[in-house]
Order: structure tokens, then sequence, then C-alpha cells
């Protein structure tokens, strides 16, 4: 069996995990990470993309509101090339109280979120798809966030100092010597092998499925996971992140991300991050909120849904998801359990990430007995590919990879039409980001996310993968299988009208023209998607 | 006034103009765009795969399409006569002969040629320039790309083809005339295959990889109007059989074929009118009287004795579907044979070999095309539905799209049946 020593493992590939790798690496000790399968390809790859003023929370969970604005301030400072700076809006709708503006107001003075109210006239010049019968609208600092990108960016600045990152690595076992966790056994899943890791210290940063694996040390540890479908639209509906203003709840917001338009989110409790449908109402929820911000949302065509999972860590059991804090949890096995060399980071939200991060390092660096200190909300995070050069004063905006590509003069070097994606970058995703699946390029470089969901470039960039890769050619068919699939995953729930047509299309392609249902090899791999479970038919 | 107005203009609605003026009827063709040729192999797929869950291509052509006509009472194979099919293709390969484009190909026997992936596509009829492509045949090949084109992956067809037995190697040229253009598509490649120039570029630089290969692949860009001279040339220069293997949209094949289509159609005499979205029809006394277009510019009515509905599909735009799960025909509003509801539409896998029930929704016609109502009668005297708008079958998992609307578009645009069937219909009616 491989085994590597480490001081400090984290088990977790999404942002806080990744964070907590950088952020010790950057403390000095030898850190190895480990994802059961591509970063982000947890919750922080499947939430809407905001960078959170605090807006949300300012009336309902003062602390969070509070955490948020502080690290919003300094996520602008040291990854404004992974964010838009889209800004965002309050409103009251008809639908909504309108007496909540102003409890607003004065808990956005409370906690320290700035904002200011401004005329509806003045909210329709910005956005003139809103709706007109809006009562009221407030402007907070929300901005839109590449959460692929941004982890992407923590990675890399981890690995610069030393740091291991190993994905496709599935915590199987974890390794316990008496009243001490000393280690972990991991499925490599691309090698199909067992790897052990041992380390001096194990920090548990699998958000929703913290519990599945501190059970795996003999602990209870509660997190709920609670599910939020969301829904994106094939336009920038909207140039601003527009939230309602109203206590939280279901389809209050729409971000814009990059060339479409998110909206979301439910929230379900489930009893398994990992198994969970998207259901109908769910989405006729959506489009149905969707319109009461933007009138004719509803028949608008949209691209794709999908669910991520909150992890929401609650000591005593409470009902509705949503009335669970959304600060984070930090828990330190030694004085909850008695036992030594493991604590658990969970619960908090994508904005907060490098504090929990921050206080998850601050409390291994306790553990083993020294004091560094945090440098994170000080050092600027690399950028990794030449576009992201291009901004708007230091943040990324819409026209960035046009303009890159009008620099290069690269129009004919398009691997995906829908997304600008260019042949050098997602050549650049296979070699240095080791890609292993399709979908492990299109997290790095937003391949196959537009209206035609993968149609072009799936056959493309399979011909680049096995060019590149030199692995059998079997090997480059199940990649290419497993991502048709997983486009469809997400399309499922929302086909209907054009987008139904474009799939049809997809299908001419890939089955009538290329017969890739007939592609010699395995059917689909152990890399594939997982699929949403299927929902019961009531009708 | 037209004998026949043609709503669309894909290979089933250009196939009815073609046929209707080889059989002295005037014909009107209005549609909104172009449809399956700029999409499709370029070629004429009459079943590939029958059953569905058996992975093996169908190999006895006749056979299989008599056993799914019995099988499938309601299946478009099962309307038309085997015959009707017979003569659509005969008529269609001396259409195409004429053009100084053959087919080849006949119901007896697929072919099994190359796909852009390496895989064995199934089909009936394939352009000259296709079939030294046969992979019955274990002649060693080259499969030759260009660098600067995506849309066609060299290594992964040698790879694949390799895989399955056919010893295939690969090379991707990166040619100085495609070098220094911006942007390379199929048409640019082919366009350029139509010069001297580019050709002996291309045979120079293909001479060190000759070798071992018995015969040559490139992808089907091998010139656009003049490919039959660019085949002949290249086969003759590089001293073996050269073939061509579809790739990603657009087809220049397809369009070789659309070509010679409408060509034909407007040299005797038909009208093909583009960007014209047929909107809404007026009847009268279980007639179709006219046919609303829309333009950039104006409204439009059309009249005519007989109207052929060939707006595809779901594809083709002729059914659209909405969130509420509402599916409908976008001009007549015709009756459609639909899954009860959206959650029943879609099966778990993309790739399922029985394909997405929804795709099985549209129009019900009887032996002569007349669209149905509920009740299994005629809803309009000179009304016929052809190709992908058509119900009950699944064309891209059979791979008998093709076929289909070459057959029915063949019998409606002949309209021989339909006139002598008119007398019927007004006797049972009575």
């Amino acid at each position: 069996m491989r085994t590597y020593q480490t001081e400090v493992l984290v088990i977790g590939g999404g942002a806080t995990g990744t964070g907590v790798a950088y952020d010790l690496a950057q403390r000095g000790f030898k850190t190895i990470l480990v994802e059961k399968r591509d970063l982000t390809h947890g919750t922080t790859g499947r939430y809407h993309g905001l960078l959170h003023s605090g807006g949300r929370y300012v009336v309902k969970d003062p602390k969070a509101a509070t955490e948020c604005i502080e690290e919003n301030r300094i996520l602008r400072r040291i990854m404004p090339h992974c964010l838009e700076d889209t800004g965002g809006f309050f409103v009251t709708t008809p639908w909504d109280d309108p007496d909540f503006g102003d409890r607003f107001m004065e808990a956005c003075q409370a906690t320290g979120v700035p904002c200011e109210e401004i005329s509806v006239a003045q909210m329709l010049r910005e956005e003139p798809l809103l709706n007109p019968k809006i009562s009221r609208c407030f402007r907070v600092p929300d901005a839109a966030a590449d959460s692929f990108l941004a982890t992407q960016c923590v990675a890399e600045a981890a690995r610069q100092y030393g740091a291991e990152v190993l994905i496709y690595h599935e915590v199987i076992r974890v390794i316990r010597e008496g009243d001490r966790v000393i280690g972990v056994v991991c499925h490599d899943l691309v090698k199909d092998e067992e790897v052990s890791i041992l380390a001096d210290m194990v920090v548990n940063a699998s958000g929703a499925w913290a519990g599945k694996i501190a059970h795996m040390v003999g602990l209870e540890v509660s997190v709920m996971p609670g599910k939020g479908v969301m829904v994106a639209a094939n336009h920038r509906v909207v140039n601003t992140v527009v939230n309602r203003c109203k206590m939280p709840s279901d389809g209050d917001i729409i971000v814009p991300v990059h060339t479409v338009a998110v909206i979301g989110t439910t929230d379900q409790r489930v009893a398994d991050p990992e198994h969970f449908a998207i259901e109908r109402w769910e989405i006729d929820l959506m489009l149905e909120e969707g319109d009461k911000l933007v009138p004719g949302f509803r028949q608008m065509r949209m691209l794709r849904a999908w669910a991520g999972v909150r992890p929401l860590y609650q000591e005593t059991k409470v009902a509705d998801t949503r009335d669970v804090t959304r600060a984070y949890t930090l828990l330190d096995h030694e004085t909850r359990d008695g036992v030594m060399g493991f604590i658990t980071i969970t619960g908090g939200k994508w904005t907060t990430f490098r504090q929990m991060a921050q206080v998850t390092a601050d409390r291994v660096c306790e553990k083993l007995g020294v004091e560094r200190p945090c440098r994170t909300h000080e050092e600027p995070l690399p950028a990794l590919f030449e576009s992201d050069r291009h901004t708007a004063n230091g943040y990324h905006y819409l026209g960035a990879r046009l303009t890159d590509i009008e620099s290069h003069k690269s129009y004919g070097d398009l691997v995906c039409e829908c997304e600008l994606a260019t042949r050098a970058v997602v050549e650049q995703a296979i070699r240095d980001g080791n890609a292993h699946t399709l979908d492990d390029i299109r997290r790095d470089v937003r391949l196959g996310m537009g209206p035609c969901q993968g149609g072009f470039c799936t056959y493309r960039v399979t011909g680049l993968l096995h060019l590149w890769r030199q692995t059998p050619v079997t090997e480059s068919n199940v990649a290419l299988r497993d991502f048709l699939q997983e486009r469809w995953k997400g399309l499922k729930p929302v086909l209907w009208g054009a987008q139904l047509k474009q799939e049809r299309l997809d299908e001419f392609i890939y089955l009538s023209v290329l017969n890739a249902d007939h592609l010699p090899g395995e059917k689909a791999s152990r890399l594939g998607p997982v699929m949403y479970e299927e929902e019961v038919n009531n009708e | 006034m037209n004998d026949v107005l043609v709503i669309g203009a894909g290979l089933s609605g250009l196939v009815a103009a073609w046929q209707a003026v080889e059989n002295g009827r005037s014909v009107r063709v209005v549609a909104k765009g172009w449809g399956i040729t700029h999409w499709h192999a370029g070629c004429i797929d009459v079943l590939g795969y029958y059953p569905l869950d058996n992975p093996e291509p169908v190999v006895a052509l006749e056979t299989a399409v008599s056993r799914l006509a019995t099988e499938h009472p309601q299946h478009p194979y099962a309307l038309i006569r085997l015959d009707n099919l017979q003569t659509a293709i005969e008529a269609f390969k001396a259409l195409c002969a004429t053009a100084n484009y053959p087919l080849h190909g006949s119901l007896t026997r697929n072919w099994l040629l190359p796909s852009a992936l390496g895989t064995f596509r199934p089909t009936c009829l394939a352009p000259a320039t296709m079939i030294a492509g046969d992979l019955t045949d274990n002649t060693p090949m080259l499969i030759v790309g260009f660098s600067r084109w995506l849309d066609f992956a060299p290594a992964l067809v040698a790879d694949n083809l390799t895989h399955q037995g056919i010893q295939a190697t690969h090379v991707t040229l990166d040619l100085p005339s495609l070098r220094q253009r911006k942007i390379v598509t199929a048409l640019t490649i082919a366009n350029l295959m139509e010069t001297p120039a580019f050709r002996a570029e291309l045979v120079n630089a293909l001479k060190p990889y000759l070798s071992k290969a018995g015969r040559i692949g490139f992808p089907a860009v091998l010139g656009y109007t003049q490919a039959t001279a660019v085949h002949q040339t290249l086969q003759k220069e590089l001293g073996r059989p050269v073939f061509e293997i579809p790739t990603l949209p657009p087809s220049i094949p397809g369009m070789r074929l659309h070509h010679i289509l409408l060509h034909t159609i407007r040299q005797k005499g038909g009208m093909v009118l583009e960007g014209l979205e047929a909107t809404a029809a007026t009847t009268q006394n279980g007639r179709i009287t006219g046919l609303y277009t829309s333009a950039a510019t104006r409204h439009r009515l059309h009249h005519a004795h007989h109207f052929i509905l060939a707006t595809g599909g779901i594809l083709g735009g002729g059914i659209t579907t909405n969130y509420t799960g509402e599916i409908t025909e976008t001009i007549f509003n015709l009756p459609l044979s639909t899954p009860v509801n959206r959650q029943s539409w879609f099966r778990r896998d993309f790739l399922d070999p029985q394909g997405h029930p929804i795709y099985q929704t549209g129009v019900r016609v009887n032996q002569q095309l007349q669209p149905l109502n509920e009740n299994g009668q005629p809803i309009y005297e000179n009304l016929q539905a052809i190709g992908t708008i058509l119900a009950n079958w699944e064309p891209i998992r059979e791979r008998s799209l093709e076929g289909v609307a070459l057959a029915t578009g063949f019998i409606a645009g002949r309209g021989k049946t339909v006139t002598s069937h008119k007398t019927q219909t007004t006797s049972t009616s009575n």
C-alpha cells in the first residue's frame, strides 16, 4: 500500500478544506489534502455563486451577517479576479412585507453591513427587467463569486507553499490508535488502490459529509444536509445580485454568474448528502419566484438545474433547516469526545471559508504546540489563467475572456463557443490541472456550461484529452460518455422548449453522427456522475 | 395558386418538393431555415439498430425493416409499403448520380462505415466519397486530421478502429494554408480542397506517412460542390482509395445533398423561400385553404391545393414544449400522441438504448400520411405530414431518420396515393 506521512491531513476539497490546507501550508506545516472526487465537487461547486454582503442574515442571524461583511472585504482584497463586483439589491416586491425594509435597514446598521436605499426609478435604470411593482430597493455590497476558480487558486497557493492535493482519494477508514486518530486509509479512485496517510493531526473539513467522517472515528457529529436547488437561466437577466427583502426563504435570490443568471434556492433536509432528488415542485417554485423579481422569467430558457447540500451543524435537533445558524462550528474532539489528533470544521458558508480556515489552523497550531500567525487575509492569491489578468479594477468582468481572445486573435481556437474556452486553456487544464474527467476540465475552464451544454465541445475536448493523456482509447471513450451523462444529469429537470430542442440536437450529434452509444469499453466509470434520485411519479 | 405548398426545408420537405416538381406539380416551399441536412452524416440511414436493445447493427436491412413494420404497426415504416421505400431510394440514387455525386448501397445490406469517434456506423446509402471506409474490409487505414480544426480527432478515430480490429494509424497535418487563417471551419477546408494548390500542399505533406496505409480516411471536407472530382483526384494523386468520415456539424456531405435537392427543385420551376416562418393556417370545410408566414418585414398568406407539413419534430421545431408540460404542433395545432406528464418524458440515462419517451411525440397519420384526429379520421383532406413530425418512432436510436424522411417525402411529393385515395376518403365519409 502506498503510504504518506504528513503533519496535517485535511479531509475535503471544498472551499473550507482547501482554505485550511492553504492556511496550514502557509504557516509552514507539511500538509496533505484529500478529496474524494475533484476539488469543489461537493457543496462548493454547487451553490449559486454569491459573495454575501451579509444582508441576507442581518435580521435573522446577526452573527453570520457580521462574519460575512468582514470576509467580504477580505476576499475582495485577496482574490478580486475570482469575483465580479456586481453589487446587490434587496427589493420589496408586492408579495413581501412592506415593513420589513425598515427592520432590514436598522439591522444592517447594527451589524455593520453597508446599505443605502435607492429609488425604484434608479433601480429600474440599472436593472430594467426587474418588476416595476417593486416598492423599495436597498443597495448592499454583494458580489458574484466563481467558486470553482477561487478554490483552484487557493489550492494552487497551497501547492506553492508545499501542500500536496490528492483528488479522487476517498477516505474509507480512519486509523485510530487508542484515543488518538493517527491517519486515514483512502481509496484512490483513479488507480483503484488503497493509500494510507499518517498524520499528527487530521482535520475533518468535509462539510455536509463531516458526520460520515466522524462516524468512521466512532464519533457522533450531527450535520444536517440541507438541500438547495438552483436553476440557471440562459441569459444574464440581471447584472446585479437581486435579493428579496424579507426573511430568508425559497427562491429569494438571482445571482448573475458569468454568462448566466442563477436563481436559488430551496432548503430541504435530506438524510444523505449524496442521494437526493431534484423535485418538480422545486423547479416550479424557482420559476414562480423568479417571475416575481423578473416578470417573464418563467418563459425564459433554462439551461440547467442542480442541487447542493448545505452543511448545517446543530447539537440539538431542529425541524426546519432554515432555523439552523449559518455561522460555522469548530469541534475539538479532544475536549468534546476525548479523542486526540482530530478536529472537525463544518457549517458556515462559502463567503466565510477563509475565516473558518483561519480558526481551524489556529486550533491546529495550539494542538501541535506552535505559534504561527495567520497571513491568508494579507496575501493575494495567484491568477491561474491568462484571461484572469483582464480585469475591471482588479475584479473579473464578463468581457474578460473575449478581451483575451481579441488580444491574442485566437478566434479560431475555441473549444467551447458558449463559454469562450480556448484550446490553450483547455490544454492547460488537462496538463497542469491533471484532469481525469471532462468534468474536471469543465470546473477549471467552464467548458460545456453554456446553452448547448457540451453539444460541440464534448467531442473536441475528448479529442484533446486523448491526445495529451496518451491513455488507452477506452478511457477516453468512457470520459466522453461520463460527461454526456453528467451534463444530462442537470439538464433533465429543466428540459422543455428551446433547451429540449437543443438537447435533441446533442442526441442527434452523439448518436446519429458519432455513434457514441456504441463506443467500445465501459459504459460508465467510477469517476462518472452520481445521478440525482428519480423523483417518485405521483401524477 | 400552387398545387403544393411544402412547409419546411429539411430532408423530407425538400424530397417532397423535388418529387412534386418531377411529377409536374407546381410547388412552393416555405421554411424558417434549413433542416437536418446541415447536421447529419450525409448518408441515408434507413435502419441501423433493431430491436433497440440489440447493440449489434442491422446487416440484412430489408428483413429488419419488414420485421419492424410487423412488430410496430404504428411506426412510419409500417404505414408506408416497403416498395415505396425501395422506389424512393432508387429515385434518390438516380438524382444524385445525375448530379455527379453518386450514392452507393441498397436495402440488401447496411454499410458499416467509420464515425468521427471510430465507431462502426451502419447506413444504407453512402456517397462514393465514403465507401472506401467499408469496415467489413480490413485494409489498414491512415486517418488524417488538420491541426487548426478540432471538429475531427484523427487519433480517436484510429485508436478506436484499431481497438476493434481495423488497423489504423493517424496523422495531424499542420498545413501552412490553414495555419495562416484565424478561423478554420469545415467549409473553409472544403472550399480549399477544390483548389489544385491546396490539394498539392496536402498530398506533399502526406507523402511521408503513406507507406503502410492501404487507404486514407479524411474528415468529410473533400470539396463542396466539386466533391466527386476532388475525391477522384486525391485517390489518383495518393495512389490508394480515399474516403471521408462525417464530422461534427455543420455537415459538408449533408450540405451537398441539400444543394442537389435545392438546385433540382429550382431548376424545374419550384420555388423555395427560406426565412419565412409558418405561423397559422386558414381552413374551410375540412380543407386547408391558406397558410400564413411571418418574416422580418411582413406577414403573408399563401394559397395552395395541397399542403405538406414537414416542419420536423422537437428538433426541427414543428413541435414545441413548455415548462407546464404542454406539447404543441406549432401551425395547425394538430393532436399529438404524447407521454402523459413531464415526469415520464425521460429515462435515467442520456444514452438509454430505448430513447426518451418525449421524442415519440408526434402527429399520427394514416397510410396516406394524413394527420388523424382522436377517432382515427383524417382532419384535413388536403394535408399530409412527413418526416420527423410523425409519431411513434425513435429516429435517432434506430438510425432511421433519413429513411423515413426520404420515403414519406417521396410519397407525399409524388401525390399519386393522395389522388387515388381522395375518392376513397369521400366514399368512407359518406
